[in-house]
């Protein structure tokens, strides 16, 4: 392991020092003990694979999670950031992807949030805070006046209104969560050379990126995290396999090219799907009774490719073919009508209304399959009870009745209750995007058992998961990056390593 | 990136979480019986007696139809603040084109109804594709009929021929029950079994429950919402027929006061049998609720301002109560 090397080693005192952090979300440790050190003007690097601990990591120090062992000393006092606002207070600032900025308010006002300074008159005194602003924005060098709402500006311009925002509350730290993945190279440059600038006046900046090339050539020093362990502390432009092997904990081989494999006609195929922003370039083909895993990097734009195969949004590029014939969906109906069948993320808010029953949630995509007449559509419900008391049976989903709210179902059964509803309707394809989330882990196998078994029905399944491990049981794997399907793994390739892998060299050689 | 988990269900019972669900689930059942018992002690001669009850009823029916109808709507999680212009419009357009047009009655009584579901088709429009908020979008087209109200008019209200067979719509009997007592249950029942018992109403319900799951499960969220802004209006539009028979004469505002009424109804509703939500019945037993008050109060003889007092009250108790009912219902005590 290499030793900490700090560039300038005046500033003795760390501005954040994390002490044996650890965190569990009931069985799953997300961090376990972890040590970590900032300090003033560097730019420290915090890399990792999916689960590995970053988001926890960073929750813990904005407040927003609480860690259960521990510590951490801001400016060597040891304290305890109560929530958001404190680590506010506290001059920790966060940047997160998804930037928490509002569209309509210009970049002057999104950086006053918060922070109204009020005049004698208890108003909001716009000339001071336009000052202050204007002397950030000069101090960052914007491109743009602070009076153009956000709407107008550019991903890169906003992350500069971001910083503007964080250097208002006169952050000590400012944290930012994969800056450049929406970005194009020149903008990134950009970003960097605002970072750059903050760290210039004592600011400390921690840096969490997928894109190993950046953070080698842009971080003093960089932590590895893998499986909620500090896996490596590295110095300054780390060696890319040292890197890579901390993450991985396996060796670093060359990409194999993506080769399709042929096995015959595709039941669905997308061909160059392209959505702005999240999908740039993605090809696949999935076929009858084969499993097929999309693995990915979070943010690689996988939930936003099945929403285009499902009709939730439609592509601005590129086609997707449904028994090599091009189709297009106005909207999930549609998708449905075809016979694709989507699994979403969030089960609770996408897969499942929680009031209703189980037999309800069961119907709802089919109710014109349990009306006793077409003309008077009226629903047999003691046929939607029946075929939901047999499904139940089929699927082994514990609840004490179909007439039970699925609210008070454990989270494996109510995945398998999202599941049950599509399979009423016979699809020819089922997507799955992280069917496993939020289930314990011995539900999780019945949940696989079911998967593999809707597969030998013939059924084309396409299983997007952030946990590698589980994607091995699947007969191909495709590697997502950037919105691109860049990599296939088939067989005895199919490992966890081989996947990660797959997804950091060629996140590196766009 | 991590996998968090569950959120851990909030478990803790609020304090007096009992009182609270027992209020939100009969509330509006003990407001009722309370005004009925105060009432009857009050004036044991005129208040219980089956001829006013039946007279509750038949005061109530019209308010039942446009009430009925606005349920879909909050069930589908819209609203409509349109309906009472749109019973007004209905009022004078069937009475305009029997006395200006001198269509036959049943065509003209169609013809109002299906105006009713155009509106209805506008606000559904406007709120799904242009995505306007439904409160401002309905305030917008109320405000619109208001104006072609009384370029139809001409501003004055239109007065049929007394004993006309349209004034029977109102004080005809069938069984010695007035008929539109009668219309009023079969409208109830029908708006029942299609929200309990069809695809559409089980779809509104979806919708309103949580939009993107039902649009994720391919329900066509804006289609469903059209259908419940369509019956809406024409049930808005039945009330506003049925008004004008019984007044006689298609009167430009004669409508306009159910809309307060029929929300109160609605909200007192939901604080009926089940927790928080709207459904039918209970926009029934909401309907009594505020009938058999004002019945009471003007049995009582109390002056005219007492009415608005109590409607409005009634108003904001009924919302507070189904807001407490949804807070701190069973369901919701059981932890989502």
């Amino acid at each position: 392991m290499a030793s900490a090397v700090l560039s300038e080693s005046q500033s003795s005192v760390y501005v954040v020092e994390v002490v044996g952090l650890s965190k569990a979300f009931g069985a799953i440790e997300a961090l376990r003990g972890v040590d970590l050190t900032i300090a003033a003007g560097e730019v420290h690097g915090l890399v990792g694979a999916n689960g590995a601990g970053k988001s926890t990591l960073v929750n813990c120090l904005a407040g927003v999670v609480q860690p259960d062992a521990g510590e951490i000393r801001l400016n060597g006092t040891p304290c305890r950031i109560r929530d958001a606002r404190d680590a506010t207070d506290r001059g920790l600032s966060f940047i997160h992807q998804e930037l928490s900025l509002i569209p309509k308010f210009t970049a002057l006002q999104n950086m006053a949030v918060g922070q109204w300074r009020r005049n004698r008159f208890g108003l909001v005194d716009w000339p001071a805070l336009r000052q202050r602003a204007n002397e950030i924005a000069q101090r960052l060098g914007f491109d743009f006046s602070a009076d153009e709402p956000i709407e107008k500006l550019s991903m890169a311009q906003r992350w500069f209104v971001s910083i503007g925002r964080a250097l208002m509350t006169d952050a000590q730290l400012v944290a930012m969560d994969e800056p450049t993945a929406a970005l194009s190279s020149q903008d990134a440059e950009r970003v960097f050379g605002v970072a750059r600038e903050l760290t210039g006046h004592g600011v400390a900046v921690l840096y969490i990126s997928h894109r190993l090339e950046e953070v080698r050539s842009f971080c003093d020093r960089v932590t590895v995290l893998r499986d909620g362990a500090v896996a490596a502390a590295l110095g300054r432009s780390p060696d890319l396999t040292a890197l890579f092997r901390a993450i991985t904990g396996a060796e670093m081989s060359a990409p194999t090219p993506h080769e399709r494999t042929q096995q015959g006609e595709a039941l669905l195929e997308g061909k160059r799907l392209r959505r702005y922003p999240a999908v740039r370039d993605a090809s696949l083909e999935i076929h009858r009774g084969e499993v097929v895993g999309l693995a990915g990097l979070v943010g690689a734009g996988r939930t936003e490719l099945a929403r285009l195969l499902f009709g939730v949004e439609r592509p601005d590029a590129g086609q997707i073919l449904l028994d090599g014939a091009p189709v297009s969906f106005r909207g999930p109906h549609d998708a449905i009508k075809a016979g694709i069948a989507l699994v979403p993320e969030e089960r609770r808010s996408q897969g499942l209304l929680m009031k209703q029953s189980v037999a309800w949630n069961i119907g709802l995509p089919s109710w014109d399959q349990f009306v006793y007449d077409r003309a008077i559509p009226l629903i047999n419900r003691r046929e939607l009870r029946e075929v939901a008391r047999s499904i139940v049976q089929k699927l082994h989903i514990v609840a004490p009745s179909v007439d039970q709210s699925v609210s008070a179902l454990s989270g494996g059964n109510q995945q398998k209750v999202v599941i049950a509803k599509w399979l009423v309707r016979r699809p020819r394809v089922l997507i799955l995007d992280e069917p496993t989330r939020g289930v314990d882990v011995g539900a999780r196998a019945g949940i696989y058992a079911l998967i593999r078994s809707i597969a030998q029905d013939g059924v084309a399944v396409l299983l997007i998961c952030s946990d590698f491990e589980e994607l091995t049981m699947c007969d191909r794997v495709l590697i997502m990056v950037e919105g691109a399907v860049v990599g296939e793994l088939v067989g005895a390739d199919i490992s966890e390593e081989r996947m990660l892998q797959l997804c950091y060299a060629s996140e590196n050689a766009s | 990136m991590t996998q968090a988990g569950e959120p851990v269900a909030k478990a803790q019972e609020p304090r007096g979480g009992l009182i609270w669900s027992i209020l939100g689930q009969y509330g509006t059942l003990i407001v009722l019986g309370g005004l009925f018992v105060t009432f009857s002690v009050a004036e044991p001669k005129a208040f219980p007696t089956s001829q006013n009850l039946l007279n509750v009823l038949n005061q109530v029916a019209l308010q039942a139809i446009i009430a009925g109808g606005v349920t879909l709507v909050l069930v589908a999680n819209e609203f409509d603040l349109s309906i009472g212009y749109q019973a007004s419009f209905a009022g004078v357009i069937a009475t305009g084109l029997i006395a200006f047009s001198g269509l036959p009655i049943p065509v003209a009584v169609c013809v109002a109804i299906l105006v009713g579901a155009v509106i209805g088709l506008c606000n559904g429009l406007i709120v799904t594709k242009l995505g306007v908020n439904a409160l401002i979008a309905t305030l917008g087209t109320g405000t619109v009929v208001v104006g072609i109200n009384y370029a139809y008019s001409q501003g004055q209200p239109i007065i049929l021929p007394l004993n006309t067979e349209f004034t029977q719509l109102s004080l005809a009997r069938l069984l010695g029950v007035p008929i539109a007592v009668w219309i009023m249950a079969f409208v109830l029942v029908a708006l029942w079994a299609l929200l309990n018992h069809t695809p559409l109403g089980q779809n509104m319900q979806a919708v309103g429950g949580n939009r993107e799951a039902a649009g994720l499960a391919g329900v066509r969220v804006h289609r469903t919402i059209i259908y419940a802004f369509v019956i809406t209006g024409m049930c808005a539009a039945l009330t506003g027929v049925l008004l004008a028979a019984r007044l006689g004469s298609g009167q430009i505002t004669g409508g306009d006061g159910y809309l307060l009424n029929a929300f109160a109804a609605v909200f007192l509703g939901s604080a009926a049998l089940r927790d928080g939500e709207f459904h039918i019945l209970g926009t029934f037993i909401g309907v009594l609720t505020v009938g058999v008050g004002l019945n009471g109060i003007s049995i009582m003889g109390a002056p005219i301002f007492i009415n608005f007092v109590f409607s409005g009250a009634l108003l904001i108790g009924a919302v507070a109560l189904s807001t407490l009912a949804r807070r701190y219902g069973p369901r919701a005590r059981r932890g989502y």
